[in-house]
């Protein structure tokens, strides 16, 4: 049995090859985009809003509702990164479903990935938000004692994520494949259903906890003058 | 558990195009259609509020302006029912004024007429009175009546005062014309010689004597000589009388309050009553004097 995707060799060549991981993230992503273009290709700016149109805008002002709930001053700053987050890991989880489909997020691999890009975005936006310094000196707070601390804690939430996640969808797909094995019929349906809302909630948690890393590292403790002058800059963007 | 760094590179490039790609087709162009649609309906909205605000100065103002004319036309009415309340009450009490005068004018008529039949029907009654004792006399007086006449001019003749036998007497000398003697009834010869010798004595003349008959003088006689004349009759009593009862009448119908104009007006038409009644007594009356 199969645990992870990575294992799946669909093709190789001169030492380099395409595993089922890849080809399955290439799936979701031609699925997403595919999607996007073909609804935003027919974009309505009138009052006439086509069906698949109010969808995806629902679903990205329910993104830019979230990330604002987080505590973000300006969401569409943080949408692509964080939207692109949620969309993935719910699409590659929803698709399960998918006789023969094996998500990415299953592979270690990819939520390492993921993790790996949280772990570098939240240093970009907090140094895009206060430069170089304002974000070394949060290493420091409270205490410089508190730098290894932090360091760690950076660390360890990155790996945190990436377990997360991989072992959420890995244990659903193995629990499927055990309950076959043992119980052909109706129980697997049940964990599949409960796989699928397991994947949404992951999908949920892991771009929420990145947006939450973010918003934590990137928050301004400046007066209300550099407050303005940010959100200017924001605008700017 | 396993980690292929490869494939973890292969797929953090994966998950940056794929952000890169979704930002392209998926958040730009939503983001921006919402934002130009929440735009567009701000603007609307705006536009919306603007509308109705105006509308509702709109409306103040037409609501202020049908109040006012309202009123004016209230008033309008108010003073036009004023106008004709005052024009109706103009004309009633004109047309009862009208009234009044015609009713007064008609009651002054009924009056006048009343009156006027009054005096005529006494007057009527006291001609008629005087008719009949004319015609009493007349029926009853004979040549001895007449003789006796002759008699009693000769006795008044004789007691005649100064002055007038003076204008008599100068009359007669100075006309040398003939004096005549009217009487009622034919006179006979005696008493026409007695008379003649009595004028020619009275009168110290000798002028001729003419004698007539003058049925009017109903009982007695008159003499005239030119412009002078004297006259002893029944007649004359009996105009005396009529004159009499004239005055009586008038003073009566006067005394009875009729207004100053309708009596005028009443005292003519007797005269001019009195007048064709008794055009010939006048003429002999002008005579006389």
């Amino acid at each position: 049995m199969e645990i992870s995707p990575d294992a799946t060799v669909l093709y190789e060549w001169r030492g380099l090859r395409l595993t089922a991981t890849v080809a399955y993230t290439w799936l979701v992503m031609a699925l997403l985009v595919l999607g996007s273009w073909a609804v935003t290709a027919r974009l309505s700016r009138g009052e006439r809003v086509s069906r698949w149109q109010v969808a995806l805008e629902v679903i990205v002002s329910t993104i830019r509702d979230q990330i604002a709930e987080v505590g973000a001053e300006t969401p569409d700053r943080y949408l692509p990164f964080i939207g692109t987050l949620f969309l993935f890991i719910a699409t590659a989880n929803v698709l399960t479903i998918v006789p023969g489909y094996q998500p990415p997020t299953g592979s270690l691999s990819t939520t390492a990935a993921l993790a790996i890009c949280v772990l570098i975005a939240v240093p970009l936006f907090s140094i895009a938000r206060r430069g170089l310094g304002g974000h070394l000196k949060t290493y420091v707070r409270p205490t410089p004692l508190m730098l290894p601390f932090n360091v760690i804690s950076e660390a360890s939430r990155t790996l945190a994520l990436a377990i997360r996640l991989y072992g959420n969808v890995m244990s659903g797909t193995v629990i499927v494949g055990i309950l076959i094995s043992v119980a052909p019929f109706f129980f697997p349906v049940l964990l599949q259903l409960l796989g699928l809302l397991t994947g949404l909630v992951q999908a949920y948690i892991f771009a929420i906890l990145a947006m939450v890393y973010i918003a934590s590292a990137s928050r301004t403790r400046r007066g209300a003058a550099g407050t303005g002058a940010a959100e200017r800059n924001d605008r700017g963007d | 558990m396993q980690i292929d760094w490869l494939t973890v590179a292969a797929q953090i490039v994966n998950f940056l195009v794929l952000v890169w790609l979704l930002q392209r087709f998926l958040y730009r162009p939503i983001t921006s259609a919402m934002r130009r649609r929440e735009e567009r309906i701000e603007s609307r909205l705006a536009g919306a509020r603007e509308a109705r605000e105006t509308a509702e100065a709109e409306e103040r103002r037409l609501e202020e302006k049908e109040a006012d004319l309202d009123a004016r036309a209230d008033a309008i009415l108010a003073s036009a029912r004023e106008e004709a309340e005052e024009l109706r009450a103009r004309l009633e009490r004109e047309l009862r004024e009208e009234m009044e005068e015609k009713r007064a004018a008609w009651r002054r008529h009924l009056a006048e007429e009343r009156d006027a039949l009054v005096v005529s029907l006494r007057r009527q009654a006291g001609q008629k009175v005087l008719r009949i004792a004319e015609r009493v006399l007349a029926d009853y007086a004979d040549s001895d009546v007449a003789e006796r006449v002759a008699g009693t001019f000769t006795d008044r003749l004789a007691a005649l005062d100064a002055e007038t036998r003076d204008a008599l007497a100068e009359a007669a000398a100075d006309a040398g014309a003939t004096a005549r003697v009217e009487t009622g009834h034919a006179l006979g010869t005696d008493a026409r010689r007695k008379l003649t010798r009595a004028i020619h004595e009275e009168l110290s003349t000798d002028i001729d004597v003419a004698y007539s008959e003058d049925p009017e003088l109903v009982m007695g006689l008159r003499l005239s000589i030119g412009d002078y004349a004297a006259e002893w009759s029944a007649a004359r009593y009996l105009r005396r009388l009529e004159t009499e009862l004239g005055e009586m009448i008038d003073a009566d119908t006067g005394a009875s309050g009729r207004e100053g104009d309708a009596e005028d007006e009443g005292a003519e038409d007797d005269r001019a009553d009195d007048g064709a009644a008794d055009t010939p007594d006048r003429e002999t009356e002008r005579q006389t004097r």
